[in-house]
């Protein structure tokens, strides 16, 4: 039977109704309508479905909404600011930590978890945390320089460029999104 | 070699074109699409190998509260599809094949209540006896998988140039050995996924995740029985493709025949299990024989192969695959006499297709390795095997490809120079050893009928900006980005005045698509056709508002002007409007287009099959612990020459992706089966390389150029992965004297093989 639920996410208040079962994967994508949370693997190995609840990471796919209650949730959609990328964000662009960036909206909250409790982290460290984000495209060598460029500050402020700074683009064709 | 250092966008660090959307979580990929009314599709897939299907009762499922549409083969025109060889049906009529084989689909509002009906839907099954090995299918008397396939071969190929009986009589080192390959899953991220809309007019608007837009539009029209025009196929962000998205499963046609049934939009997104048994076809596992005669100086005299390539129950992509794995490794080198026999034969297993490489990774793997044998009887530097017998420009393949650039030779200095190869070789040290190995790859192939070219089209817009319209797509690897860099050059235009269109049937001309490591050189080139055709325009309306001669003008960072007279500039967003907004008035749009010189191999497989080539060649430093088996790469050093790099970012990143893919490969990829049945179909028994397990690497780029490409550049986005598997074991067989001849290389192996040794 659904319920009643309210879900502190990205700051915001959402108050939505469902079932006791219902994963926070799916309450995020689903019933809130941010889909920028990824589902890759479903039982907790890939990491695509990366968030921040309560200041920990988890893994949505594995995590039920109704036990997210009262605590904050960040997903991607919670980074930037005001139009200003995080410098983790804008790192992943400058130095390539992508390529079809499927995993990317979980790369992203995984390190900036970490950077979080560890603002200073060793090569080693970054590699092992990191080690629960699967990518396919890239080999993680462009993740890890990434990383590293925020954690060795080679981000500057005045490159958090916003939306309209952006060089070429692609343009989208009529395409719908998530309608909740 | 290198041209261009003149050129202002080609070649420069370009953050991606989609980059902020893909950073954001903006990006929108199949499974994040809505539709208003939007139904959700599960199918039921066959539990059976082998099995007849005698009855199917959907009643049941149909009576479930919330589903909107169950169909079965009865729902479909019963024809059969297929790349290459029409022979597998949307879903199946008769018989079933393999494991995971679509049996039966359910529309419901959600996707809990599609999940509940399948099991509700009741199919009786007689159970056939099935083949699970190619060699064994090949034997007369093998349970017959398809009726007009006798011994269950889908094709063959018997291939011999010049005389190799004299060539191993003339050889003065001959060694020979069997290699296998393994079935290797993309993996991508993303899942195959569909959302597809039928309209009562008759037409399908398709949102798909593929990699080849018309290849799909083609296939899902031949499956559904309609024109091509009747379904609009839609890219959506593209979560990986690697080959498994090309649009040889049943994804999307189900999703359409779901919709025109339900007259709803129906969502159709693989589980990861799904994903396993019937989404991307994995890579075609092969077992090779192969015999090398060499010359007392390291020179290759003979070569010959037999293959014998596990199809899975239905061909898709394999002919071609299979095609490649015999003929294409004989243009890296300088062969004169090889002979190649394979047989693509069906088994009662998942059918396998097109991975990243398409049957290279699994000809290297053997091929290679016989290299490193013959060297070793030889006494001679692996390396410089390498060197001797490398193709250079001019050369002409036995079967007639015909190489335009080709910097293999830089590619083995650089690997030489980066490995530090001499001291480490003169200073062996004990379990630590070096290997390497070469390849070679297209740049697009001839292959789906008699065109291998692209085209495009660019419009420029009353502000200036330039939008290009082209088909290929972006699976994800940064095609998009150079499209856009190659039309800024040539336009004279900055960057960020360019744009590209999402790739769409109904809106773009016809491309083939992301496979053969073709976007960037034939759809680069089509783009830059388009541009330079619009920049005509630019400068004919230009040089009557400048009252000068075209000639006489020059485009840059996005003004025209008279040489010399740069202050009296006019922007191109200008002239676009002065042409647009006046009697008679037209916009700048241009269409391009580029067909590669390249010809569809004869019956015999002989024809100069790709517009270009690209070289590669790799090596490792590995040690070996000899009490676990254990193989830690040391150091990996990767060289390509892929032309001009358009984007280093994008490059660099096609290698690294690509080593990652090809370590993947060869030391831990694979999935349990028994009697066709994956034991476990998920992310933690098929386990994916993780940063941790990624090794130093260092790359680098030859200083090349090709002719024929765009701004000089070729393909690269196979090359890294294809000879990665055997430069391992070469390493191993350097560091600790075994030689691993099934992949992948476990631990478990090594140990065996170390054991066996010391008998």
């Amino acid at each position: 039977m659904k319920r009643h639920q309210a879900l502190n996410v990205n700051g915001e208040e959402y108050d939505i109704e469902i079932e006791p079962n219902r994963l926070l994967l799916h309450a995020l994508r689903d019933d809130i309508g941010l889909t920028g949370t990824k589902e890759g693997c479903s039982i907790g190995v890939c990491g695509a479905c990366s968030v921040i609840v309560g200041g920990r990471l988890v893994s949505s796919c594995l995590t039920l909404a109704v036990a997210c209650q009262g605590k904050e949730i960040t997903t991607i959609e919670g980074l930037a600011k005001d139009g200003k990328l995080h410098p983790l964000q804008q790192a992943f662009l400058e130095y390539g930590g992508f390529q079809c960036g499927i995993c990317t909206p979980g790369q992203i909250i995984a390190a900036k978890a970490l950077l979080d409790s560890n603002p200073h982290p060793t090569e080693e460290e970054i590699k092992e945390w990191m080690s629960g984000n699967l990518c396919r495209c890239t080999g993680y060598y462009k993740i890890f320089e990434s990383i590293m460029a925020v954690v060795q500050n080679k981000v500057r402020a005045e490159d958090l460029t916003a939306r309209e700074r952006r060089e070429a683009r692609i343009q989208s064709l009529g395409v719908y999104k998530s309608s909740s | 070699m290198a041209k261009g250092e003149n050129y202002s966008v080609v070649g420069q660090r370009v953050t991606r074109v989609e980059g902020y959307d893909k950073v954001t979580g903006e990006a929108r990929y199949v499974a994040d699409l809505h539709l208003p009314g939007m139904l959700f599709g599960k199918i039921l897939r066959s539990p059976f190998p082998h099995a007849r299907i005698l009855n199917i009762d959907t009643s049941k499922a149909e009576k479930v509260r919330g589903v909107k549409a169950v169909v079965t083969a009865e729902d479909t025109i019963k024809r059969q599809w297929g790349a290459f060889f029409a022979d597998q049906y949307p879903l199946s009529v008769g018989k079933v094949r393999y494991v995971g084989e679509e049996v039966a689909a359910v529309a419901a509002i959600d996707p809990d209540t599609a999940e509940d009906a399948l099991h509700l839907i009741e199919v009786d099954y007689e159970e056939l006896p099935a083949v699970f090995d190619a060699e064994q299918a090949m034997q007369e008397g093998a349970p017959l998988i398809h009726d007009n396939k006798p011994r269950n071969i889908a094709m063959t190929i018997d291939v011999e140039r010049g005389d190799i009986q004299r060539a191993f009589a003339d050889s003065d080192v001959i060694v020979e050995d069997t290699f296998e390959s393994i079935p290797q899953w993309h993996c991508a991220i993303e899942t195959i996924g569909s959302v597809a809309e039928y309209a009562p007019s008759g037409k399908y608007t398709i949102y798909m995740n593929t990699q080849t837009l018309f290849m799909a539009r083609y296939r899902v029209a031949a499956a559904l029985g309609v024109r091509e025009t009747d379904v609009r196929v839609i890219q959506s962000a593209v979560g990986g493709g690697f080959g498994g998205k090309s649009c040889d499963d049943n994804n999307a046609i189900v999703a359409a025949i779901l919709a025109r049934k339900t007259r709803k939009p129906v969502k159709v997104i693989n589980t990861r299990e799904d994903e396993f048994l019937a989404g991307s076809r994995p890579r075609v596992n092969m077992k090779i024989w192969v015999r090398m005669g060499f010359k007392k100086d390291g020179r290759i005299r003979a070569k010959q192969l037999r293959i014998i390539a596990d199809n899975g129950a239905y061909s898709g992509k394999a002919p071609a695959i299979t095609g490649v794995a015999a003929l294409r490794h004989d243009t890296c080198y300088k062969y004169s006499d090889v002979k190649t026999q394979a047989y693509l034969v069906y088994t009662n297993k998942i059918p396998t297709g097109a991975f990243r490489g398409f049957g290279n990774p699994s000809a290297e793997w053997a091929v290679e390795q016989a290299i490193d044998m013959g060297a070793n009887e030889l006494g001679i530097d692996p390396l410089q095997i390498a060197r001797m017998n490398a193709a250079g420009p001019g050369y002409v393949s036995p079967h007639g490809n015909r190489v335009t650039s080709c910097e293999l030779g830089q590619c083995i200095d650089m690997v030489e120079k980066m490995m530090d190869w001499k001291t480490k070789r003169a200073g062996k040290k004990p379990d630590t050893g070096l290997g390497l190995a070469c390849t070679v790859h297209v740049s697009g192939k001839r292959h789906f009928g008699d065109y291998d070219g692209g085209s495009a089209t660019i419009k420029i817009n009353e502000d200036g900006k330039a939008l290009i319209l082209c088909g290929e797509g972006e699976v994800g690897q940064g095609a998009a980005t150079a499209m856009c860099q190659i039309a800024a050059e040539e336009l004279g235009v900055p960057i960020g005045d360019v744009e590209i269109s999402q790739a769409d049937t109904d809106l773009t001309t016809f491309c083939l698509g992301a496979f053969g490591s073709r976007v960037t050189y034939v759809g680069g080139n089509a783009v830059r056709d388009a541009a330079a055709k619009a920049k005509q325009q630019i400068l004919e309306t230009a040089s009557e508002m400048l009252e000068a001669r075209p000639d006489d003008l020059v485009v840059e960072h996005g003004k025209v002007y008279v040489k010399g007279a740069e202050a009296k500039a006019v922007s191109v967003a200008d002239v676009a409007r002065a042409r647009l907004f006046r009697r008679g008035g037209a916009p700048v749009v241009a269409s391009g287009s580029f067909d590669a010189d390249s010809v569809l191999q004869d019956e015999t497989r002989y024809g100069n099959e790709s517009g270009a080539y690209n070289f590669g060649c790799q090596a490792a430093e590995v040690e070996v612990d000899t009490e676990t088996g254990q193989v830690k790469v040391l150091k990996y050093v990767a060289t390509s020459d892929c032309g001009t790099v358009i984007n280093p970012i994008g490059a660099e990143g096609q290698v690294e992706g690509s080593l990652a893919q090809g370590l993947g490969y060869a030391l831990i990829e694979g999935l349990r089966m028994e009697e066709g049945r994956p034991i476990n179909p998920n992310f933690s028994d098929y386990r994916l390389p993780s940063m941790r397990d990624m090794p130093d690497l260092e790359h680098a780029f030859a200083a090349s150029y090709e002719p024929t490409g765009p701004f000089g550049a070729k393909g690269l986005g196979e090359l890294g992965m294809d000879p990665t598997a055997a430069v391992i074991s070469n390493a191993i067989f350097d560091a600790v004297g075994v030689r691993i001849k099934t992949l992948p290389i476990t631990p478990e192996k090594v140990l065996k093989a170390l054991r066996e040794r010391e008998k």
